[in-house]
């Protein structure tokens, strides 16, 4: 079956023929090249289907399960330490890993110090269909720069991936209203992990609960 | 040079001092050839003709989103300072985007009516005219 933009797709539906720019194509989440026609794309997910000129395609629509994706920031949990290993749990089918080596500055000599149940905020550099997801802590000029282990004391909740899309539409007031009531940091993983923690337990937990309720509101940001 | 490439040059002769250019070229023809064989059981004629180049990414490309890791009211000043970078910029260019009173789409649809009615002046009579279509009379 034929789809075209702005239609609402189930997973099996192809698109024939994608605009490119340049020959190429920039596919987002939800979508695959089809496997019979080498020029076609295979819808993977349900949604609507989007496209931003020239060349982007994706799939919008509300998911439980986060499949990774090369190049998102996400939130996990330390799962298990096994050597220089990590395995994070980021909400996805397969505990993604995270090499010790891979924090700003760490060697052999020199490990991060992170136990079973601590959170990171880390950056997901592969990411396949067969493959186990692979984590990094460092950024392209092997700096920490925003990523890296966030503090014990903060709390951990797990939102709607479309709040999380809205969240981070930098046109979005809900994080710059609650900044004026209270003092918090945040760390939002696109796999719908969330990390906030305020000045007192009590700003902490006001912030969560905001951020709870708001998974009940529309999708309108005006 | 065309005959060259066909006859194989001994070990010995390339490693000779003025033969470097040809060593290395012989080396890379090599080194291709080897390349070729080993992907050409994956990649399908039909690959090599469409040449469409499928790139995946993040939706946060996608969507223009923001980098999720922020922090307000001084509570961690690294973060601020890194935010001070990407988040506040991005903030206020899309204030700026907001204050417009009209936005550059509506310029251009606004300048492209301005030019049909300008393009109509200069049409002649009988393209502007269309022809009159007499009404079926009624029963």
């Amino acid at each position: 079956m034929v789809v075209n933009v702005g239609d609402v797709v189930l997973p099996g539906e192809c698109l024939p023929e994608p605009r490119s720019n340049k020959g190429v194509v920039i596919l987002g989440p939800g979508l695959r090249r089809s496997e019979d026609d080498s020029k076609g794309l295979t819808v993977s997910r349900a949604g609507v289907l989007c496209h931003k000129a020239p060349n982007m395609y994706w799939v919008e629509g509300h998911a439980k399960r986060y499949v990774p994706c090369k190049g998102d920031l996400v939130v996990g949990v330390v799962a298990k330490k096994s050597g220089d290993q990590f395995k994070i749990d980021i909400g996805s089918a397969e505990h993604a890993s995270l090499s010790a080596f891979s924090f700003e500055g760490a060697t052999k000599k020199q490990k991060p110090d992170l136990q079973v149940g601590d959170v990171v905020y880390a950056k997901l550099v592969t990411a396949h269909r067969e493959m186990e997801p692979e984590l990094v802590c460092v950024n392209k000029y092997f700096k920490a720069a925003n990523l890296g282990p966030l503090s014990n004391q903060g709390f951990l909740l797990n939102l709607d991936s479309r709040l999380i899309v809205r969240l981070l539409d930098v046109q979005h007031p809900l994080l710059a209203v609650l900044a004026k009531t209270c003092a918090y940091e945040i760390a939002i993983g696109m796999n719908g992990k969330v990390f906030v923690m305020g000045r007192t337990s009590k700003d902490t937990m006001h912030v969560a609960e905001a951020l709870l309720a708001a998974q009940h509101h529309d999708n309108v940001t005006t | 040079m065309g005959d060259n490439s066909r006859t194989k040059l001994s070990k010995s002769v390339l490693d000779m001092k003025f033969m470097k250019k040809t060593k290395d070229r012989v080396e890379k023809e090599a080194d291709d050839a080897e390349g070729n064989a080993m992907y050409s059981s994956e990649i399908t004629e039909d690959m090599k003709k469409s040449g469409t180049i499928f790139v995946n990414t993040s939706i946060m490309n996608c969507r223009n989103l923001i980098e999720g890791r922020l922090s307000f009211g001084g509570m961690n000043p690294d973060i601020e300072k890194i935010m001070s970078d990407t988040y506040v910029k991005q903030l206020e260019d899309a204030e700026k985007q907001n204050e417009k009173d009209v936005s550059d789409q509506e310029m251009a649809e606004g300048y492209s009516t301005l030019n049909k009615t300008m393009a109509k002046k200069f049409q002649t009579k009988k393209a502007r005219s269309k022809k009159f279509m007499k009404p079926k009379p009624m029963d």
